[in-house]
C-alpha cells in the first residue's frame, strides 16, 4: 500500500513569538527554526517541555501561525492556511475522539465531511477499523474503549483521510508502560506500509529512538541537532543533548591534539584518542570526554581514570547498572551479561576506565 | 500579508467608487424626479393665472388648497438691478423674502427668465420666514385673454421630504459600505471568515441592543426640551414621592431577601443535610415557583387574603380586619416567589461542604449544636451571602407583584412605569429605572467581586455523598414540620388558581361554572397566540447565539472580548423596567425604528436571556477537551461544520436548557415586555394583569392555569430530552 501522496515538509525560518498576557512580554516559543522532511520518513521532534516542539506541529497542522518565515508542504506554502484547508492529521495527546459518535462515525468523520459515498465510506472504514485490530468495536461509543483502542481509533481516523503529512502530539503519553511498547511496534508499522510522511512529538527519548528515522532534538525554541538516532547518541554537539537523549558521563580533560579525524586528550596522566570530537575544540584547550554507561567499566582502585565508591547495584536481569559516587557526580556503568562478569559490591572502592573508540570529546559548556 | 492588504485596499476603493456612482444616480434621479414634479406644479397653477381682478381671490383660494407650496404674485417685473415697484401679493413670509432678495442674483435670474416666459429654479435653499430649506420657483403670469405677461409668480416649495430621503440614503449607503467593509476585510484578510462575522454580528447586536438603548436612557435622563439639563434628576432627588419609592424598594428588598434566605436556608439544610422523608418532593416544591409565571402567586393571595378574599371574610367574621396590599403581603408573595433562589444557591453550597469537616468535629468531641455552629454554618456564610443579594437585586427588579399588590407602598419599578405609561415622562421613567440600578448593580458586583472571593467552598467535583447527621430526630422532625406547612400553603396558593378557573364570580358567587373558560379562550386566543409565537421565534434564535457567544469566549483570542463578554452580560443585571423604557426611548426614533413591531420584543427576549445561556454553555464548554474540536477542524472541518457537527451536539444539555429557559421566561416575562407590547403584538401576562385589575379573577386564573401548564410541559420537556442525552455526554477523558 505504497502511499504516492506523501509530501515533503519544509520550515524555512520559522520563528514564533507569542505575547505573554500576565507579564506583557514576547516570549520566542520558536528562534529561526528551518528544517525539512523528506517524503515518507517519520522524523521526531524531541526536546524537554517547553523548548517549542508542540508549538511546531500546531503551525504545521494550521491551529498556530509563525510570526515570521515559510512553511511548505510538498510545493505548497500552507503558512497562512486554515487547518482544515491542510492536508495534514493530527493524533492529538488526549486523541480528541468525538464522545457523541460511535467508532466507526469517529473514523468515517474525514470521509463524510470529503462527501465520499456512503458505499466507499463504509468499506474504507472496515478496511482501516481492521488495521488497527478494531473491526469488531465499531458500534462502541470511544467512552467504552481501553486507552489503547482509543489510541488506535484516533491513529485509523486520522489515517483514512490520506493526509500528505501525519501529525503526532506525544500520543503515548496517556498510557501505560506495556500499551506504550506495544503501540510504538504499531505506529512504526502503519506508518512504514502507508509509507507516510510522519511528524512526531515527544519528549521521551526511548520512543524518539525507537521511532523515528531520523530526530531533532530542540531545546528553548532552537534546533540543537538533527540527525539519525544513532547519530544523535554517539555524536552529539553538545553536553545538552548528550544527556537528553541518554544516560552519559562527562569526564574533564586537555586536548593534546587533533589528527587524523581523531581526536587525542589527556587525563588522569593518561592519553586518549577518540574518533569523535567537536568541531570548536583546539589543541592545548580544556575539553569533556563523553562516555555512556555501556562504555565505562570498573576496576581496582587506582587502576582507572576517576575514583569513586559503589553506591548501588540495580539487577536488570540482561544486565547490572552500577551507580559509583565519584567527585564528577553520581556515575552509571552497565556491565552486560552480570552472570559472568564481576559485580563490585555496595561500597567497594572502584575505578572508572572508558573505551575511547565509544567516546566523544565534547566543548566543555557544563557551567554556561 | 502586505500583497493582501494592498488587495484589501483595492478592492475597498473599487466599492467606495460603484458605491458613490450608484449613490449620486440614486440621489440625482430621485431629485430630477422631484423637481420635475414640482416645475410641473408650477406650470399647471401658473397655467391657471386668472384676470388682474380676479389675482387677490385666486391668491387666497390657493393659499387655501396648497399644502406643500406658498405663492406670491409680482405685478410688474423688476428689471436687472431694480427694486420692486409694489410690495407682492399673496403669502406673507414669501412676499418679504421676495421685496427683500429682489436685487439677488437668483432672484434676477428668476425675473428675467419669467419675463421670458421661462420657468426657473432658484439653486441653493431658502428660508422662508420661519420654515427652512425651501426651493424657489419663478414662472410667467400670463393672462389668458391678451397673452401678455403680467407680471411673475414666485413659489417655494417644502423640501422637507427631499431632505429625509437624503438623510435616509446617506445612513443606507454609510450602513451598506461599513458591512461591505467588514465583510471584505473578512473574506481577504482573515484566515477564519465564519468566526470573523460571527463576531462582527455579536459585537454589532451589542452594541445597537445593549449599548445603544442604555445609552439612549441615560442621555435622556439628561436632557429637557432638547438640551442638556439637570433638571430630572433635581426633581427626583428632591421629591419626596420619588426618594419614598427608592425606600419602599430598598425595603422590600430587605425584607424579601432576609426570609427568602430563612426559608432557602431551611429547605437547603433538610435536603443536603439530613435524611430527612419525602426530600424529593420537597426539593420539587422548592423550585417550583421560580418558573411559575408572575402574577400566579399573587392572585392566588388576592383570591385568599384580598379585600373580598375567601379567608379575608372569614377572618372578618371572628372581627380580624387587614388588608394584603402594601409592605407585608408583598414581602410574603416575594418571598414565596424568590426562596427557591436562595434554596438553589444554598443547596449548591452545602452539598460541597464535605462530610468529612463535620465528622472531623464530632471525632474531637464537638456537640452536634456545635459543629452546626462552628462548622457548617461557617463555612455556609458566603453562601448566604450571596444567596441574599441575588433575591435582593431580584426583589428590586420585581414588576408583576408591586403592579398588583404595592397598595400605597411606592416602588420605583412601579413608579418608572406610572411615569411611562401614565404622565408620558420617558425622561422621568428612564432617570427612575436608573435609579433602580444603582442598588441591583452595587449587589450584584458586592456579590461577584466580594463574596464570591470568601467563598470556602472548592468545587472538587466530587462530593463524598454521605451525610453526617447533625440533626436529632426531634429537631428534624420540627424543621420538616416546618417545611411541610410552606409546601401546603404553596399547593394551597396553586389550588385556588386553579379552583378560580371554576368558580362563577370570586369572592361574590362561589358556584360551579365553565364560563370563566369559554370566555377566556375567546378573548385570550389572540394573545395567546401573540406569546407563543413570539417566545418560539425567539427560544431557537437565542438558544444557538448562545451557544456561539460561549464557544467564541471561551476558544477564541480576540481583541475586545472583555467588552463583549460585559456588553453580553449586563442585561443579567439590568431591572426589567429600565431595558423596557430604554427600548421605546432608543426604537421610536431614527436610525432604528421599532416600536410596535414584534422584532422589538424578540430582540428584547433574546437580548435578555442571553446572559443565562452564555453561563450554561461556557460551563458545559469547560468540560470539552479543545482538542476534539481541533480533531474536526483537522480532519476538514469548517468552523461552521465544527459548531453543527461536534460542538452543539456535546453541549446538548446546555443548549436545551438554555432554550426552554428562554422559552419559559419569554411567555411569562412582563416587566420589560408591557413597555413594548402594541395592539398587533400583545402578551399573555399583561391579559392577565388587565384582567385582575378589572377584577375579572377568574378570566385571570384560566390564564394564569394556561400559563403554568405550558411552561411546566416545557420544562419536563426539557428534562426528558436532557436525560436521554446523559449517556451520550460522558466524555472520552
Amino acid at each position: 500500500m505504497a502511499n504516492t501522496k506523501s509530501k515533503s515538509v519544509t520550515f524555512e525560518n520559522i520563528t514564533k513569538i507569542f505575547r505573554d498576557t500576565q507579564s506583557k512580554q514576547d516570549v520566542k516559543a520558536v528562534d529561526n527554526v528551518s528544517f525539512r522532511l523528506e517524503p515518507g520518513e517519520l522524523v521526531t521532534l524531541l526536546g524537554p517541555s517547553g523548548c517549542g516542539k508542540s508549538t511546531i506541529l500546531r503551525m504545521l497542522s494550521g491551529f498556530e501561525q509563525p510570526t515570521s518565515g515559510k512553511i511548505m508542504i510538498g510545493d505548497n506554502d500552507v503558512t497562512f492556511t486554515p487547518p482544515n484547508k491542510r492536508d495534514t492529521a493530527m493524533v492529538f495527546q488526549s486523541y480528541g475522539l468525538f464522545p457523541h459518535k460511535d467508532v466507526f462515525h469517529n473514523v468515517s468523520y474525514g470521509l463524510e465531511l470529503r462527501k465520499v459515498p456512503a458505499a466507499e465510506i463504509n468499506e474504507k472504514v472496515n478496511k482501516f477499523l481492521e488495521m488497527v485490530g478494531l473491526e469488531a468495536m465499531g458500534q462502541r461509543p470511544p467512552s467504552r474503549l481501553s486507552g489503547g483502542q482509543q489510541q488506535r481509533v484516533a491513529l485509523a481516523r486520522s489515517l483514512i483521510v490520506e493526509p500528505s503529512v501525519l501529525l503526532l502530539d506525544e500520543p503515548l503519553s496517556n498510557l501505560d508502560a506495556l500499551l506504550r511498547e506495544q503501540m510504538r511496534v504499531e505506529i512504526r508499522r502503519l506508518q512504514k506500509s502507508l509509507s507516510i510522511t510522519a511528524m512526531y512529538v515527544t519528549h521521551d527519548r526511548v520512543e524518539a529512538m525507537s521511532l523515528s528515522d531520523r530526530i531533532i532534538v530542540m531545546k528553548s525554541g532552537h534546533i540543537m541537532q538533527v540527525g539519525t538516532p544513532s547519530e544523535i547518541y554517539r555524536d552529539p554537539v553538545d553536553t545538552f543533548v548528550a544527556g537528553f537523549v541518554g544516560k552519559v558521563a562527562f569526564f574533564p580533560c586537555e586536548v593534546k591534539g587533533i589528527e587524523n579525524s581523531a581526536c587525542t586528550v589527556e587525563l588522569a596522566g593518561k592519553k586518549f584518542t577518540s574518533p569523535r570530537y567537536s568541531e570548536k575544540l583546539k589543541a592545548g584547550g580544556k575539553a569533556l570526554i563523553m562516555a555512556r554507561p555501556e562504555s565505562l567499566s570498573l576496576g581496582e582502585a587506582g587502576s582507572g581514570v576517576e575514583d569513586g565508591i559503589v553506591s548501588a547495584n540495580i539487577y536488570l536481569g540482561n544486565s547490572v547498572e552500577t551507580w559509583v559516587k565519584t567527585d564528577l557526580g553520581n556515575v552509571l556503568v552497565q556491565i552486560d551479561n552480570p552472570d559472568v562478569k564481576k559485580i563490585w559490591d555496595e561500597g567497594k572502592k572502584v575505578s572508572l576506565s572508558f573505551e575511547p573508540s565509544l567516546t566523544k570529546v565534547l566543548v566543555d559548556d557544563l557551567d554556561a | 500579508m502586505n500583497k493582501r492588504f494592498i488587495n484589501f485596499l483595492l478592492t475597498l476603493l473599487f466599492v467606495i467608487l460603484v458605491g458613490t456612482w450608484i449613490y449620486t444616480s440614486v440621489r440625482d434621479e430621485f431629485l430630477k424626479q422631484s423637481r420635475t414634479a414640482q416645475r410641473r406644479t408650477v406650470e399647471t397653477v401658473a397655467a391657471g393665472y386668472p384676470e388682474p381682478e380676479d389675482v387677490d381671490d385666486w391668491l387666497k383660494r390657493l393659499a387655501d388648497e396648497a399644502r406643500e407650496y406658498s405663492v406670491v404674485f409680482v405685478s410688474e417685473i423688476p428689471m436687472p438691478g431694480e427694486k420692486l415697484n409694489a410690495a407682492p401679493k399673496g403669502d406673507k413670509e414669501l412676499a418679504e423674502l421676495t421685496e427683500k432678495s429682489a436685487l439677488d442674483l437668483e432672484f434676477s435670474k428668476g425675473f428675467d427668465n419669467a419675463a421670458y416666459e421661462e420657468i426657473y429654479r432658484a439653486s441653493n435653499n431658502w428660508t422662508v420666514g420661519t420654515k427652512e430649506k425651501q426651493a424657489i420657483f419663478f414662472a410667467p403670469a400670463v393672462s389668458l385673454k391678451t397673452h401678455e405677461i403680467e407680471g411673475a409668480l414666485v413659489f417655494a416649495f417644502n423640501t422637507e421630504g427631499e431632505q429625509n430621503f437624503m438623510r435616509m440614503l446617506n445612513t443606507l449607503f454609510f450602513g451598506a459600505f461599513i458591512l461591505f467593509a467588514v465583510v471584505i476585510w473578512q473574506l481577504m484578510l482573515s484566515r477564519d471568515p465564519i468566526v470573523g462575522f460571527a463576531l462582527a454580528g455579536l459585537f454589532l447586536m451589542t452594541l445597537v441592543f445593549v449599548a445603544y438603548p442604555l445609552f439612549e436612557a441615560l442621555r435622556l435622563s439628561f436632557v429637557e426640551n432638547g438640551k442638556f439639563s439637570l433638571s430630572i434628576w433635581k426633581t427626583i432627588l428632591n421629591s419626596e414621592g420619588y426618594l419614598s419609592a427608592l425606600w419602599g424598594s430598598l425595603k422590600l428588598g430587605c425584607w424579601t431577601a432576609t426570609f427568602s434566605t430563612i426559608v432557602g436556608f431551611l429547605f437547603a439544610f433538610v435536603v443536603a443535610r439530613t435524611n430527612a422523608p419525602c426530600k424529593k418532593l420537597i426539593s420539587t416544591m422548592g423550585v417550583l415557583p421560580v418558573i411559575s409565571p408572575p402574577f400566579s402567586l399573587t392572585l392566588s393571595i388576592i383570591l385568599l387574603f384580598g379585600n373580598n378574599g375567601l379567608i379575608t371574610r372569614w377572618l372578618r367574621v371572628i372581627g380580624l380586619d387587614f388588608s394584603i396590599y402594601g409592605l407585608p403581603g408583598l414581602v410574603i408573595v416575594q418571598t414565596m416567589g424568590m426562596f427557591p433562589i436562595a434554596f438553589l444557591t444554598l443547596s449548591g453550597v452545602l452539598q460541597a461542604i464535605d462530610s468529612t469537616y463535620e465528622e472531623a468535629s464530632l471525632n474531637l468531641s464537638a456537640g452536634r449544636f456545635k459543629t452546626f455552629s462552628s462548622i457548617t454554618f461557617p463555612l455556609a456564610v458566603p453562601g448566604l451571602l450571596s444567596s441574599w443579594l441575588l433575591v435582593f437585586t431580584t426583589s428590586l427588579a420585581d414588576f408583576a407583584n408591586p403592579l398588583l399588590l404595592a397598595g400605597d407602598l411606592k416602588v420605583l419599578s412601579l413608579e418608572s412605569y406610572i411615569e411611562v405609561t401614565g404622565m408620558n415622562r420617558l425622561g422621568h421613567g428612564a432617570a427612575l429605572s436608573i435609579l433602580l440600578l444603582l442598588p441591583t448593580l452595587t449587589a450584584f458586583l458586592a456579590q461577584r467581586f466580594w463574596v464570591s472571593k470568601r467563598s470556602y467552598v472548592t468545587v472538587t467535583g466530587k462530593p463524598s455523598g454521605r451525610i453526617t447527621e447533625l440533626t436529632t430526630p426531634l429537631v428534624r422532625r420540627i424543621l420538616t414540620g416546618i417545611i411541610f406547612v410552606i409546601v401546603f400553603l404553596l399547593i394551597l396558593l396553586y389550588g385556588t388558581i386553579f379552583a378560580g378557573c371554576f368558580v362563577k364570580n370570586w369572592g361574590i358567587d362561589y358556584t360551579f361554572s365553565l364560563e370563566n373558560i369559554t370566555e377566556a379562550v375567546t378573548r385570550s386566543r389572540d394573545a395567546l397566540f401573540d406569546t407563543v409565537t413570539l417566545a418560539a421565534i425567539a427560544t431557537p434564535i437565542a438558544g444557538i447565539t448562545a451557544m456561539i457567544a460561549a464557544l467564541l469566549i471561551i476558544r477564541r483570542k480576540f481583541h475586545g472580548k472583555r467588552l463583549l463578554e460585559m456588553l453580553l452580560m449586563t442585561p443579567f443585571a439590568l431591572p426589567g423596567t429600565l431595558v423596557g423604557i430604554s427600548y421605546i426611548l432608543a426604537f421610536n426614533h431614527a436610525p432604528i425604528i421599532l416600536v410596535g413591531t414584534a422584532a422589538i420584543i424578540i430582540i428584547n427576549y433574546v437580548i435578555r436571556e442571553l446572559p443565562v445561556g452564555i453561563e450554561g454553555g461556557i460551563a458545559s464548554l469547560r468540560q470539552i477537551d479543545p482538542s476534539i474540536e481541533e480533531a474536526a477542524t483537522d480532519l476538514g472541518a469548517d468552523q461552521a461544520t465544527v459548531f453543527r457537527t461536534i460542538v452543539l451536539p456535546l453541549v446538548r444539555p446546555a443548549f436545551l436548557s438554555s432554550l426552554s429557559y428562554t422559552f419559559v421566561r419569554s411567555m411569562t416575562a412582563v416587566s420589560a415586555v408591557i413597555f413594548l407590547i402594541s395592539a398587533k403584538w400583545y402578551h399573555l401576562t399583561v391579559l392577565i394583569y388587565n384582567f385582575s385589575e378589572n377584577l375579572r379573577f377568574g378570566l385571570a386564573s384560566v390564564l394564569s392555569t394556561v400559563l403554568i401548564i405550558i411552561v411546566f410541559s416545557a420544562f419536563g420537556l426539557m428534562r426528558l430530552l436532557v436525560r436521554e442525552n446523559v449517556n451520550l455526554m460522558k466524555s472520552v477523558n
